[in-house]
């Protein structure tokens, strides 16, 4: 069987799509929850899910099976239709606040008016399209973002890091540690990468030290990731968790702006394309599992069918953002903790090897 | 076949689609012809009310290049987003105050909150937190319709006396909306801004030194400002108060603030000229005083990055220099010796001759960049005297604009609980100022 995604693609949606999909409300969440130790919340996060990604993709070296065989192979097929049945809704949830924050990015940085709901649906034309292709396209998307993240992250950085107050983090570790871990908890619901992994586990050709470069490009998304979180909080310092869109407010107050405009839209347009590839993949993943969980192979039908459910929750619920925001917040931290830690690890105790 | 033959329909409906989105206006497109851009506001308050004056670029068409328009039109309410709710509807634009450069308070905002009054443009990104701040002599709907004379409109005038060259020469302390909330949201809670004076057109300060710049201070209402004398300039601010003095909303029937027709620069009236030289400072959000040049002067050498300033200084055989500054750095650090908090103020620069009070010798040009002992001792004396100044204000009005609380909690955390509220009275000051000739 020919595999549908290298090693080097996963690796770029470790790194590009890790550190996208915690670039717009993140921040100023962090902010808002663990201030100037917003670093600490973080990195604790990172750690976490950068042991879990290192065990899952360890466990890509043991064995050539998807994690659905796994499960089969263990617990028997119907149990693995169930499992992958939760996963398809677990990446669903996934999507509805990062749906959401694009939503209000888009309208924020593309629009100086009040633009309508009908602006953003579009998106779904490419969601319904991108959702009905298989890890393939998947992995050619991510080749196609790498470049122009690593671009477009040059051009912000080169833009925003000369404003930052290097010593508003200092005294370090004196927020009381139950807001940095608070924190960490609150945002826990963002780190959903070692599922991502997990369902292309079967589906690449594992070699040796490949455990240790999809565990580094991880590493690579977080310190981007940990980088943008340092600029937000030092260039805004105590009014940052006032501002939401952080990557496309820290490179405001280069001095060029200020003559020549906004060029660092040209940055944030760029860097658009490759946020949508990055929310898109949940709902390409959730596709997948519900093909798993079906048997019926037909990802158009289920592509409509998932964009159909968010079309749904975008408009029905097109001004509560914060009511979801919150619930997400306290409460989907333990489906997290669930599918994103708990399952990951549970996978070494399903049976690796086929018996004879 | 079949799949190419489908091809063609996605294809086909998905441009109609965004046709349909297209030709709906829901892709939010805007004439920029019907429109109109706030370019800075002026914010005065009275009694509970909020009054905001914007300053609205409306663009025209036109072929000869000049296709601008200036106007100012007024909104009140209890809130800046009451007022420019009203002010939106009289200018048919959603005002994010995106474009909006400058943000000026009038000097009735002493008496409130500071961020009572800012706060709006804080919340849900409003603006970009780019926009300067400055608080102005008089009411700022006044400052804003006066005549300028170096820039049709006058919001960019000021915006001149705040320039980024200026703050470089130590001459102003701009500050942008960004900064001000960095401040203030620190353990120091202060903050500053500067303030405009506007001075008839021509004129200067007598007496001074070099350092007191200004001129003769218009009259308010003399200078072609809100006052009713302008002709169909923007409604004035006492015609304001004339409205409802109730008005939430920013309802037009009700709040009493009224648009212009043409802007404070074609409003007539004697043309002014903006200096920055002052600064209000702010302390737990409300406002604690006003810097004169001299603490300006030495708050910004100390806060500011500075390219070369300028600083008159008479010798002890009161000979008067004015002695430029380059290659200069400031700062502060905070040590606690003995249980005794230790400020250390100090100041780096070369020094140069820019002008004398004596006749000038042409082989002496050459001995600028080469100062001699006494006129080094003078300006080393003058900087520390503004040094001194600066700190005997803040002490005085405790209020810690240079940040002196921050480096107690950053550098020295477990004094912090200790000093913290008397520390500013409390510390003794050193002064290392070290100023050399250019060569």
């Amino acid at each position: 069987m020919s595999k549908e995604i290298s090693v080097r693609q996963i690796c770029f949606i470790m790194l590009v799509y890790t550190a996208v999909s915690k670039f717009i409300f993140y921040p100023c969440e962090l902010s808002f929850g663990s201030g100037r130790d917003l670093l600490f919340a973080a990195a604790t996060d990172f750690l976490i899910q950068g042991i879990i990604i290192w065990a899952v993709s360890y466990l890509c070296s043991r064995t050539d099976k998807t994690f659905f065989e796994l499960i089969e192979g263990t617990l028997g097929n119907i149990t693995a239709r169930i499992i992958y049945g939760f996963f398809a809704l677990f990446f669903i949830l996934c999507t509805v606040v990062p749906l959401f924050e694009q939503k209000l990015y888009v309208q924020d940085i593309f629009y100086d008016t009040v633009p309508s709901l009908t602006v953003f649906l579009p998106f779904f034309i490419f969601s319904i399209y991108a959702a009905s292709k298989n890890f393939r396209n998947i992995g050619r998307s991510a080749d196609i973002c790498m470049p122009l993240f690593f671009v477009s992250m040059l051009l912000i950085f080169s833009m925003s890091l000369f404003e930052v107050e290097w010593d508003a983090f200092l005294p370090i570790l004196k927020t009381p540690l139950k807001s940095v871990f608070g924190g960490s908890l609150t945002t826990a619901f963002r780190f959903f990468e070692p599922c991502w992994l997990l369902m292309f586990m079967g589906h690449f050709k594992y070699k040796e030290g490949d455990a240790a470069k999809i565990t580094l490009s991880y590493a690579g998304g977080a310190a981007f990731v940990l980088t943008v979180l340092l600029i937000f909080h030092g260039v805004y310092g105590g009014a940052a968790a006032t501002r939401q869109f952080a990557i496309s407010k820290i490179s405001l107050f280069f001095p060029a702006i200020d003559v020549i405009g906004r060029i660092d839209l040209i940055s944030l347009y760029v860097l658009e394309v490759v946020m949508i590839f990055a929310l898109v993949i949940n709902i390409q993943l959730a596709v997948h599992c519900l093909v798993k969980c079906t048997g019926y192979d037909n990802r158009p039908v289920f592509s409509l069918i998932v964009n159909g459910l968010l079309i749904l929750v975008i408009v029905l619920f097109n001004n509560n953002l914060s009511t979801i925001h919150k619930m997400w917040s306290n409460w989907f931290w333990i489906a997290t903790l669930v599918f994103a830690n708990i399952i990951p690890l549970a996978a070494w105790g399903l049976r690796r090897r086929t018996e004879q | 076949m079949i799949k190419s033959k489908y091809s063609v329909l996605i294809y086909w409906a998905m441009i109609i689609a965004m046709l349909g989105l297209f030709f709906t206006n829901d892709f939010g497109l805007v004439d920029i012809h019907k429109t109109s851009v706030v370019v800075a506001v002026g914010i005065d308050t009275e009694g509970e009310e909020v009054i905001l004056t914007a300053q609205v670029a409306v663009p025209q068409p036109s072929q000869s290049g000049d296709n601008i328009q200036y106007t100012e039109v007024q909104g009140r309410g209890l809130t800046i987003a009451d007022c420019l709710n009203e002010i939106n509807s009289k200018t048919g634009f959603y005002p994010k105050l995106l474009s909006c450069k400058l943000i000026l308070l009038g000097e009735e905002c002493k008496s409130e909150e500071l961020f009572r009054v800012l706060g709006c443009f804080y919340r849900r990104n409003y603006s970009e937190l780019t926009a300067q701040v400055a608080m102005c002599k008089g009411k700022a709907s006044d400052m804003l319709s006066m005549p300028a004379t170096i820039s049709p409109e006058n919001s960019t005038a000021m915006q001149r006396a705040l320039s980024e060259e200026l703050k470089k020469s130590a001459n102003v302390s701009s500050v942008n909306l960004k900064d001000i909330a960095f401040s203030n949201y620190s353990v120091s809670e202060a903050c500053y801004m500067p303030f405009i004076e506007a001075n008839i057109q021509g004129t200067s300060a007598g007496g001074g030194n070099g350092d007191h710049v200004g001129g003769d201070k218009p009259q308010q209402g003399d200078s072609g400002g809100q006052s009713g004398q302008s002709g169909g300039s923007s409604g004035s601010s006492g015609g304001s108060s004339e409205g409802s003095g109730g008005g939430q909303s920013g309802q037009s029937g009700q709040s009493g603030g009224s648009s212009g027709s043409s802007g404070g620069g074609q409003s007539g009236g004697q043309p002014v000229e903006f200096t920055a030289r002052k600064t209000a400072v702010f302390s737990g959000g409300k406002f604690a005083g006003i810097l004169d040049e001299s603490q300006s002067f030495a708050l910004n050498l100390i806060k500011n990055d500075i390219r070369l300033a300028v600083v008159p200084c008479d010798t002890e055989d009161e000979v008067h220099y004015t002695i430029g500054l380059k290659q200069a750095g400031g700062g502060i650090k905070l040590k606690v010796n003995d249980g005794v908090p230790e400020l250390t103020v100090s100041f780096k620069a070369k020094a140069q001759i820019q002008g004398a009070k004596k006749v000038m010798q042409p082989d002496s040009v050459k001995y600028d960049d080469s100062l001699k002992p006494e006129v080094l001792k003078a300006v080393n004396d003058e900087v520390i005297s503004r040094l001194q100044q600066l700190i005997s204000f803040c002490a005085e009005n405790n209020c810690d604009v240079l940040g002196v609380k921050q480096l107690l909690h950053k550098f020295n955390y477990k004094y912090f609980e200790a000093f913290e509220k008397d520390l500013l009275t409390r510390m003794s000051v050193n002064y290392k100022v070290d100023i050399k000739s250019l060569n």
